[in-house]
């Protein structure tokens, strides 16, 4: 289930709860207090007609009893009363001995001067009786004899004679045994109503009052609160649903959003936009929180590009003591940086076997020329003196082979000069120039600033160091069109330098070529761990050499 | 005339034969020894076999011409050597002049010079040639031995500084690089027993240095 229909379900039956909570609890207190007045009302109404009857009663009786007047003038066709009753002095209720039985009440009295009895005008009572002002449509009061039938015209059937309406209901039973009461109870119609009932009796006569108003007929308006409630409820049963889905809207709309952001980031796209409309500060800052991880994963993310690419000077800064993901990329990172470091060691270790090798070749090679071709040239020399008569043949034979010699020593000198075991690079560079020197008309000074005893250059670094100058002087006499060298090989304690100049046409360091000589140079910078610095300008090209001094 | 006797320490067979056949021609000089390394050649010294001068080569196995050279020069022996080798760098012959060489030979040298050398060095004379006496003399010049406490270079730094130089202009003037220069400074700083540049003119100014 998601939250939308979630949220809807629980916010509109919590509103509608309450809602048929209240409009019960409204209606049932209505209906109480309604009950309650509906009661009061009859009960006032019953109370005051019952008052008025038993005045009208007692001050009839007064007169009848005051007056002089002797009669019995009954209508014998109408009445027949019996002589037990007539001897009963007080006030009766004749209607049983109507003929019609027509409702009727009579005072009876003896005295010495004879006997009195007369009937009331009962039109009188029941004009009290048909007061009927606030009691509505159905509202009555009528009159119940001892004998359950009705004393009085019916509201609803006044075509009948009362006394065929048999009235045996709660309130006439309750009353008759003198306990007067109210409340809903069924009339003689056998509809409900409100009752209200008391008993009246004076004298003789015993008749139940009874004032009712049908049940209907007041909760006619309950009803119609009823249907008002209901509607009540539904309209704010609709607003409530509205509210409701516009509340959802604006906590939903966001979640589905960062929701869709956060699927996109799922599959490693960490470039999209992060869009939302400010609703509230809750979510704003949940989308604030958004976009710093979706900055911090681009972070990390560039970072362990640039490891890939092996751009290993990237720094990355972790974005808590808990960014397990930094962490551990700034281990690969180190991982790789010990590497790289273990391979370019390797290779410059590869390099500089390779490049030893090469030289002891070299070595063996100018040995091998200068200690065994040049000795056993020497030996023709001598022996050629020794043997050969002809002068003129002797001295073209000698030249040659001290030409020959020559060039074998020149020859092994380029491959290795011997004085770089014997004396060292210093010296060695003194020779090679002044013999460079003796054949070309570009001047090139040298200073040697070496240690003559206790120098602490290596062979390795004295090969190479010679080399590099062997590249540099034919670089430049090659290329430079100089007409001024200088180089300086000074020593320290601490490190070795080679200065090199020349004043010739220059070159621009990022297009020259890699095929001449500055790659072999830079190579053998590499493999003795030195760095080398490169300017060049016409008329004033150096390269700096520098070679850590190595205590070995 | 006197005789001459000679001691030929070679490697080379052939190189000693070719000498041997070749001093043959001139009665006087007699080979009395030929030895093919420094060894050989000192444990015939030192069995008192007598000799006025040894030809000897530099480059032989054991014991190369060097060692051999130290070795006479501690035993103060009267032998006298004439170093005869192949290599022709001034700095061979300045190492063997300064080692007490009386003499400097290239292999290929022609016999009448060997000859002049053989009888020069038995007079009691050095001999070195023209040729080998220009290139031992080139070679030396380019050393910058100096007693002083500072060194020449370093002398020649002071001077700049104190000229209100820059470091990079002294690199360039002096054709190194920067760093050179501010070892260079250090190592006069260090030397002279100063802290700054203002110190360092001043103690320089005191004991005459500029």
């Amino acid at each position: 289930m998601n939250i939308k229909t979630l949220i809807l379900l629980i916010i509109n039956s919590l509103i509608v709860l309450v809602i048929a909570l209240l409009s019960f609890l409204f209606y049932k207190q209505f209906s109480n207090v309604l009950n309650d007045r509906i009661l009061m009302q009859l009960n006032s109404i019953e109370t005051l007609e019952s008052i008025q009857i038993e005045n009208l009663i007692k001050t009839k009786w007064k007169s009848f009893a005051s007056s002089k007047v002797y009669s019995e003038n009954i209508d014998s066709t109408t009445f027949k009363l019996p002589d037990s009753i007539k001897e009963i002095d007080g006030i009766h209720d004749f209607t049983p001995y109507h003929k019609h039985k027509k409702a009727t009440i009579g005072f009876v009295l003896n005295t010495r001067a004879g006997r009195k009895i007369r009937f009331i005008d009962y039109s009188d009572i029941q004009n009290i009786l048909l007061e009927r002002t606030g009691m509505g449509e159905s509202g009555e009061t009528y009159l119940v004899g001892e004998d359950f039938r009705m004393r009085s015209e019916s509201r609803f059937f006044p075509d009948k004679k009362p006394y065929e309406i048999f009235v045996k209901t709660q309130g006439v039973i309750s009353a008759l045994k003198g306990v007067n009461g109210r409340g809903i109870l069924v009339d003689y119609r056998g509809i409900p109503v409100y009752s209200v009932y008391s008993l009246i009796q004076i004298s003789n006569l015993k008749l139940v009052i009874l004032s009712e108003i049908d049940v209907s007929e007041v909760t006619k308006p309950l009803e119609e609160l009823k249907i008002r409630l209901a509607k009540l409820t539904f309209v704010i049963f609709l607003v409530a649903v509205t509210l409701s889905l516009f509340l959802t809207r604006i906590i939903i709309n966001p979640i589905k959003n960062m929701r869709n952001s956060l699927r996109v980031m799922a599959k490693g796209n960490y470039d999209q936009t992060i869009e939302y409309k400010r609703s509230s500060n809750e979510i704003k800052e949940m989308f604030d929180a958004l976009s710093n991880l979706k900055a911090s994963l681009q972070g990390a993310v560039k970072f362990s590009e640039a490891i890939g690419n092996m751009d290993l000077n990237t720094n990355y800064k972790p974005n808590s003591a808990h960014d397990v993901l930094g962490k551990s990329l700034l281990t690969m990172r180190n991982k790789l940086i010990d590497f790289k470091n273990q391979e370019d060691n390797t290779r410059t270790m590869a390099k500089r076997l390779l490049v030893d090798g090469l030289e002891n070749e070299r070595r063996r090679l100018a040995r091998e020329l200068h200690d065994g071709v040049g000795p056993y040239l020497t030996s023709l020399k001598h022996y050629i003196e020794n043997n050969v008569e002809n002068e003129s043949k002797k001295t073209e034979m000698k030249k040659i082979v001290d030409e020959t010699i020559s060039e074998v020593r020149s020859m092994s000198n380029a491959l290795m000069p011997a004085s770089i075991d014997d004396f060292g690079i210093g010296v060695t560079l003194t020779n090679y120039i002044e013999n460079l020197n003796r054949s070309i008309s570009i001047s090139i000074e040298y200073e040697d600033l070496t240690k003559q005893e206790n120098s602490n250059i290596t062979d390795h670094q004295a090969i190479n160091l010679f080399r590099i100058s062997q590249e540099l002087l034919n670089n430049s006499l090659k290329h430079s069109k100089a007409k001024n060298i200088r180089i300086t090989l000074s020593e320290f304690d601490e490190f070795i330098s080679l200065f090199y100049f020349d004043d010739g046409i220059g070159f621009d360091i990022s297009t020259v070529r890699l095929g001449s000589g500055i790659t072999n140079i830079k190579e053998r910078v590499d493999i003795c761990n030195g760095k080398i610095t490169i300017n060049s300008l016409p008329g004033n090209t150096t390269f700096e050499i520098e070679l850590p001094v190595d205590y070995e | 005339m006197n005789e001459i006797k000679l001691i030929i320490a070679d490697d080379h067979d052939l190189f000693r034969n070719g000498i041997a056949e070749l001093l043959k021609k001139h009665g006087e000089i007699k080979i009395v020894e030929s030895v093919a390394d420094g060894f050989e050649f000192l444990k015939v010294i030192k069995e008192g076999v007598e000799a006025d001068i040894v030809l000897l080569d530099l480059t032989m196995p054991k014991m190369d011409g060097f060692e051999v050279l130290k070795e006479l020069k501690n035993f103060e022996a009267k032998i006298k050597p004439i170093v005869i080798s192949m290599h022709s760098a001034g700095n061979y012959i300045a190492k063997c002049a300064k080692m007490g060489a009386y003499g400097y030979l290239l292999k290929n040298t022609d016999e009448s010079e060997l000859i002049l050398a053989i009888r020069t060095v038995h007079r009691g004379k050095k001999y070195f040639s023209a040729e080998i006496s220009e290139k031992m003399i080139n070679f030396m010049s380019t050393q910058s031995v100096s007693d002083d406490v500072l060194s020449k270079k370093e002398t020649e730094v002071l001077g700049l500084i104190s000229k209100g130089f820059t470091t990079k202009e002294i690199a360039a003037k002096l054709f190194v690089s920067t760093r050179t220069i501010e070892t260079h400074r250090n190592n006069i700083l260090k030397k002279l027993e100063v802290k700054n540049t203002a110190e360092l003119i001043k103690k320089a100014t005191e004991i005459n240095l500029i």
